[in-house]
């Protein structure tokens, strides 16, 4: 129990976050939690199951076209459209998985920007739903009468989604779902030789990852509160994997950190003007080189973040019972 | 008479114009042990992948408890209780010990869509059970202390047994194990040697393939050699010993130095 509520005490003092902000710096805080859903879902993908797919910015942009044009143009609730956006992704999101049942790495890496690149192209292109490059404004949403405008009702509302998203991978990572994730990243031999349905793993990281990025575009959709296709090309795809490998993979606190790095990094270099992508990119690349695991990587190893559990209930681990028979000796 | 614990009934495996495993029948009775023995290239781990389900026997079939499993993919044959232990040991270095043990029961906790997602989100009370079964059986190897280390900290002789403990923990109908004596001292092959008799004892029927001859010669109830893709011998230790056949094909020296 106390434990719990220790856990919850970054989210609590979160929501004292609006007494510190202006208009503007609460934007970029609200992009930043929108980023950790995103991200989290990718670290799935990416990190824990090592599946090398590249379509997760456009499947953001499946969710944000999905609950914007969902409220702008059939008239239903946000707070609908919120889960419906990360179910659409999900199912777009198998199909990308169909491709991982056969092709590896690389290959399964380019078939996915295809299938992403065509999926930006649809959003450009399907103007009579998607009203194209002109882009859908989201109406604001409303909650028992309480209107979601301006920047710091927004973050509340972005805040309780980001959390029980966290809370929900969390829940999963350390069930035998997150260790089914990183068997198969690790050893398919290995995984099927213990009883785990590897297509079945594979489509259900592909199909959870996505609703991530469902989540998150439907989040990013009520951040900006106006959504183009541009939004989700291959530039968000590249910033997103940055944050990936950057925070560092195979670990959520790692994917917090690289998203947040990566949604700021461009708004404090803002003042650098022309020097914003080089300095931008210097950056990356030093933190690559110098951390191969990402700051988390780096922080574990310095004793200051601790490994991330796999299971669930260590204060409760059972003490074993009497074994079966009299254990003979110890290697 | 009792149904064999495994049967494998006139299987090849066939690469190309190769067999790789020619016509091999063999029965494992419950609570016996079996080794399988052949020079390199023999096709013993042929044979054992065929078991396992990760080739497909391209003639015969296999039977487990008198149920066909010669089509069925390697995860439901682990479902059916057929478990091994690999030739280099392979565990995860991400997890822990008892982490990697929890990968081996689980199917224990993925039974059923919905009640695996409730158990996942809210109660966890078959990810307690399997923890409880990880720790006996860790306990029972005698590494219970062992439980929360990361792998990559533990001997070379502890991740064979974490190994053979991800195998064990959900009470297989068919251990197998890929040279568990390889790369070990005299002293853990003796351990060995006891843990293996002590699981017979209890019923647990084990295919065993392994260059320690002397391992091999001292546990088995009986012995199958291969050459070839082929089986040549089979019989107890003694017979297989005294079987010219296998001494022209494959003992020779080692042998010679055996008697």
């Amino acid at each position: 129990m106390r434990r719990r509520i220790l856990a919850l005490l970054p989210w609590l003092a979160l929501c004292a976050v609006p007494l510190l902000t202006n208009g503007y710096s609460q934007y970029i805080i609200n992009l930043i939690l929108v980023n950790v859903t995103v991200i989290t879902g990718l670290n799935f993908l990416l990190g824990y199951a090592g599946q090398f797919s590249f379509s997760h910015a456009a499947l953001m942009g499946i969710g944000a076209y999905t609950a914007a044009l969902l409220s702008a143009r059939v008239g239903i609730s946000f707070w609908i459209g919120l889960p419906l956006a990360g179910v659409a992704s999900a199912a777009i999101g198998l199909l990308a998985a169909i491709s991982a049942m056969r092709l590896k790495r690389v290959y399964l890496a380019l078939v996915t920007v295809a299938f992403a690149e065509l999926l930006v192209w649809v959003l450009n292109n399907w103007r009579a739903v998607t009203l194209g490059t002109d882009g859908v404004n989201l109406p604001v949403p409303s909650l028992f009468g309480w209107d979601v405008d301006g920047d710091k009702r927004v973050f509340y509302v972005v805040l309780a989604c980001t959390a029980t998203m966290w809370w929900l991978a969390r829940r999963i990572l350390e069930s035998h779902i997150g260790r089914a994730f990183i068997a198969i990243r690790e050893n398919e031999i290995l995984a099927q030789c213990n009883g785990i349905n590897v297509p079945l793993t594979k489509s259900l990281v592909f199909a959870m990852s996505a609703f991530y990025a469902g989540i998150g575009g439907a989040l990013f959709a009520l951040v900006l509160g106006f959504i183009v296709p541009a939004s989700f090309g291959l530039l968000t795809l590249v910033t997103q994997f940055s944050a990936v490998v950057l925070g560092g993979p195979l670990n959520l606190a790692g994917g917090a950190i690289g998203a947040l790095l990566l949604t700021a990094l461009p708004e404090v270099l803002r003042d650098f003007q022309g020097l914003q992508e080089v300095i931008y990119g210097v950056v990356l690349i030093v933190c690559v080189v110098v951390m191969p695991g990402g700051i988390a990587g780096l922080l574990q190893h310095l004793g200051v973040l601790p490994a991330e559990a796999l299971a669930r209930h260590w204060r409760r681990l059972p003490t074993p019972a009497a074994p079966p028979s009299a254990a003979d000796g110890t290697p | 008479m009792t149904v064999p614990r495994l049967v494998v009934e006139e299987v090849s495996v066939r690469f190309g114009g190769l067999a790789a495993v020619d016509r091999v029948s063999l029965a494992i009775a419950p609570g016996e042990i079996r080794g399988l023995i052949g020079p390199n290239g023999a096709g013993k781990t042929t044979l054992f992948n065929a078991v396992a389900g990760l080739v497909y026997a391209s003639a015969g079939r296999i039977l487990l408890d008198g149920t066909d499993i010669t089509r069925l993919p390697p995860h439901r044959r682990a479902h059916a209780g057929v478990r091994r232990s690999f030739q280099s040991v392979q565990l995860l270095g991400r997890l822990n010990v008892l982490e990697n043990v929890l990968l081996g029961l689980h199917q224990s906790m993925a039974r059923g869509m919905l009640a695996s997602a409730a158990d996942v989100l809210l109660r966890a009370r078959r990810e307690a059970l399997a923890q409880t079964a990880a720790m006996q059986t860790l306990d029972y190897l005698g590494i219970a202390d062992l439980a929360l280390r990361p792998v990559a900290a533990l001997s070379f002789a502890q991740q064979r047994y974490v190994e053979i403990a991800r195998a064990l923990a959900p009470r297989p109908r068919l251990l197998m194990l890929d040279e568990p004596a390889a790369g070990l001292s005299p002293a853990e092959v003796a351990r060995m040697d006891g843990l293996l008799r002590q699981l017979r004892n209890e019923g647990m029927s084990i295919l065993l393939v392994e260059h320690v001859l002397s391992l091999v010669f001292e546990v088995s109830d009986s012995i199958s050699v291969l050459n070839n893709g082929r089986l040549i011998s089979g019989g107890t230790p003694q017979a297989v010993a005294a079987d010219p056949a296998v001494q022209a094909a494959y003992l020779g020296d080692e042998y010679n130095a055996l008697t």
